[in-house]
């Protein structure tokens, strides 16, 4: 055996384990505490050792948490609920739009076609805080403050420019002549669009639903400003553990918890895409 | 409800017996503890309602934009009763404290119309006030025809409604001539100390009654009590963190933030018995404060108290009281105590953080939202929050007054009744009021951190401060 071989059977178990425990302790650590009272938590010194309690959870699922000092209303399930509905509506109308914008800005030159392009990632570079109150003004005008539709064309600033740009390069790297080959069968070019060009570029198009997602999941400001408390995402909602009577540690835990568990799995599932989606794109041919 | 039970509960509403002798009578005629309490609730509405018309705007929903509080908890809990009273529905969005200004400041700058009364802090009207965005309360509180004739605004405490009303002039004196009613008082806190009581009696320790003893009590703890740190304040980068316990002893000592000359104002945080004040403050922190203190807030002062990692704080009366309850591992064993931080100084000078209710200038139903802030103000909600729920500290005098009340503080809330009593006549917002006030406070504890952390002496970084600020004051027109 030769020592560099020693050394990398040796060290790089350890090393691994080293800078996976630095980046899964906090997270480690949060799920503890979601199993743990508040006076648990605030113990000097922490402790690893305690007696579990699922009490935390269970407030969060019922809505209603009995502590010492009276109970507490928790309207968490439906902030979850808020977010699902949010930034899965707003993924499913950008691909919508996004894809065939994507398609049309990577196969044809037409005019201005570069500058519409720019002008829709244009939109992430505006500061949100910046759009805001206009919005605020049109949207009451409108009718559309405090409705899931109003959100979900807001959230189109986070979802639609990401989808945009990152399909577009998928297309752009799918070779045309096999479109053209598609189309010299006497197909359209919608057909051809619909089953050679969206079915060969289902990994880059999966990744990018599932990033945006992501974005959209964490936004904070658009919903706080242009919602009232019944449409509030978790970002918000997970706010209402901290209040002036004070915090509730192990309820923000298990808030954490429950509301990475759909992107997780979201993100566990469709990993295989996003890899292979984020680094297609990558090199041009 | 029977002729002798009713006799009885008009008795009490005319205050001729007290609520015990109401409840023993009760008793004695066979009626219960929940049935007395429901008879005394349905006099009260009854007593509310005579001489004033508060059905006047029956069928009407008004829509509140509130913080998730103890003040908004006790108010939904007695809603079902304004309900009644007026025959109007109550719709209410709660926010996070976190983000609850954010959302009042865009909803009014944008002129919103969604929101007809909000709750805010004192200091926020006098940017919400001046621009426009605040109904000023006075023309409903003199008019007759929108007020009714018990809701008696002079029983609120004179300071607090002082306190919440302004001319929009820079520098004039709040509550001054001409001054605009922004906002109505709804609950409030001053600054004092809440202390480990048997951390004290283990340590041998006596209440500190002003700074120099602070100091030195807090410097104890830190150094025998085996883990504890001596005194909780505030000192994240925020003007929250100049306006509790600081500002309260800084006032103590007779000092200012601005001067005033010929309209114009000028810093006066860099005076020599400033800088005096600044030492000792500085000190007190670098020596017995918590090791994080630039990031704490009202939440890490608080959970330390509750949570035994600190002996003492000098911060909100309120936040020790609610320390003292909940799955607090402390929780029964804290005690509070006034202080008045200058050996020469009479009485102590809290300075106030005012939970108030405010109503919205572009709202489309005012009068109805009045009904709303006249009910949740008065004293029948006052009495119900502060008997049954954590509505504290109240802001009439009849409800400090009231025994049931006190008698619940005084079981469970040593010292708390007594440190109140004797700081409430100096209690007060000290600040100078001005449109900058958010900016220049943060300012103020962005140079403080600097002290801490020795990167400055205080003496230069005071100057340096004063400069900063003079300078900006000018920008503004108004220095």
């Amino acid at each position: 055996m030769t020592e560099a071989t020693l050394w990398s059977r040796l060290l790089r178990p350890v090393l691994l384990t080293l800078v996976a425990l630095f980046f899964l302790f906090p997270i480690f650590w949060v799920f503890l505490m979601s199993f743990q009272t508040n006076e648990q938590i605030l113990r000097i010194p922490p402790s690893l050792f305690f007696s579990p309690t699922l009490d935390n959870y269970w407030g969060l699922v019922s809505g209603k948490l009995v502590t010492a000092a009276g109970t507490l209303e928790l309207p968490f399930m439906r902030n979850l609920w808020n977010s699902v509905v949010l930034s899965t509506g707003a993924v499913l109308l950008s691909l919508l739009l996004g894809v065939p914008a994507a398609y049309a800005f990577a196969r044809f030159k037409f005019r201005l076609g570069e500058d519409i392009a720019f002008t829709l990632l244009s939109f992430r570079f505006a500061p949100p805080l910046l759009v805001l109150l206009p919005l605020n003004l049109y949207f009451q005008t409108l009718g559309l403050n405090d409705t899931y539709i109003g959100l979900i064309w807001v959230y189109q600033l986070i979802t639609l420019p990401l989808i945009l740009w990152i399909v577009r390069g998928y297309f752009e790297d799918i070779s045309p002549d096999v479109e053209h080959a598609y189309r010299v069968d006497g197909h359209g070019w919608l057909k051809t669009f619909l089953k050679i060009s969206i079915p060969l570029a289902r990994p880059g198009i999966a990744a990018a639903a599932l990033l945006s997602f992501i974005f959209a999941w964490n936004n904070f400001v658009f919903a706080l400003i242009l919602g009232s408390s019944s449409i509030q995402p978790v970002t918000v909602g997970a706010l209402a553990f901290v209040t002036a009577s004070g915090i509730q540690y192990g309820q923000i835990a298990a808030a954490v918890v429950l509301s990475i568990l759909p992107t997780l799995t979201l993100a566990l599932y469709a990993q295989r895409y996003l890899v292979e989606g984020l680094s297609l794109g990558a090199v041009k041919g | 409800m029977h002729e002798r039970e009713r006799d009885l509960v008009a008795q009490f509403m005319q205050r001729q017996i007290g609520r015990r002798e109401l409840f023993r009578r009760m008793g004695q005629m066979g009626v219960g503890a929940a049935a007395a309490s429901y008879l005394l609730n349905t006099a009260s509405t009854q007593v509310l309602a005579a001489d004033f018309d508060w059905q006047a705007h029956k069928g009407k929903t008004v829509t509140l934009l509130l913080n998730k509080h103890p003040y908004t908890d006790a108010m939904i809990a007695n809603l079902d009763n304004f309900k009644t009273l007026t025959g109007m529905d109550v719709k209410y969005d709660v926010f996070p404290e976190d983000v609850y200004f954010d959302k009042v400041t865009a909803a009014l700058s944008s002129q919103g119309t969604q929101y007809d009364a909000f709750m805010t802090g004192a200091y926020q009207t006098w940017q919400y006030g001046p621009a426009g965005w605040l109904v000023d309360m006075n023309q409903f509180i003199s008019d007759p025809a929108y007020t009714a004739p018990n809701y008696n605004w002079e029983d609120m405490l004179p300071n607090l409604r002082a306190s919440t009303a302004w001319s929009g002039v820079p520098g004039e004196a709040l509550g001054g001539e001409g001054a605009k009613q922004w906002a109505v008082p709804w609950g409030f806190e001053l600054n004092n100390l809440a202390y480990n009581k048997p951390l004290f009696d283990k340590l041998g320790l006596g209440v500190p009654k002003n700074l120099p003893e602070l100091i030195e009590t807090a410097a104890k703890i830190t150094k025998d009590a085996g883990g504890p740190y001596g005194i909780g304040v505030r000192g994240s980068r925020s003007w929250a963190s100049i306006h509790p316990g600081f500002l309260s002893a800084y006032s103590n000592y007779g000092q200012k933030d601005f001067s005033l000359a010929d309209g114009k104002l000028s810093a006066a945080m860099n005076t020599p018995e400033s800088k005096a004040f600044h030492d000792l403050w500085v000190k007190m922190i670098q020596d017995s404060g918590p090791k994080n203190w630039a990031t704490y807030t009202w939440y890490q002062v608080g959970t330390d108290l509750g949570a035994g990692a600190s002996g003492m704080i000098y911060d909100a009366d309120i936040l020790g009281y609610f320390m003292n309850g909940g799955d607090n591992k402390e929780a029964g064993h804290l005690a509070y105590a006034a202080i008045a931080p200058n050996p020469e100084a009479t009485a102590p000078t809290p300075n106030v953080w005012i939970w108030s209710l405010g109503m919205n200038a572009f709202g489309q139903q005012q009068d109805a939202a009045w009904l709303f802030v006249q009910w949740a103000s008065g004293t029948e909600h006052g009495l119900f929050g502060a008997r049954k729920m954590d509505f504290v500290n109240p802001v009439r005098q009849s409800v400090w007054d009231d025994q049931e009340f006190k008698d619940r503080i005084a079981a469970k809330y040593p010292g708390y009744i007594e440190q109140y009593t004797t700081s409430a006549p100096g209690s007060k917002i000290y600040f100078t009021p001005q449109p900058l006030f958010f900016n220049l406070t943060t300012e103020w504890a962005a140079s403080l951190q600097k002290m801490v952390a020795k990167e400055v002496p205080v003496s230069e970084g005071l100057d340096q401060l004063a400069e900063s600020v003079n300078r900006q004051l000018k920008q503004a027109g108004l220095g």
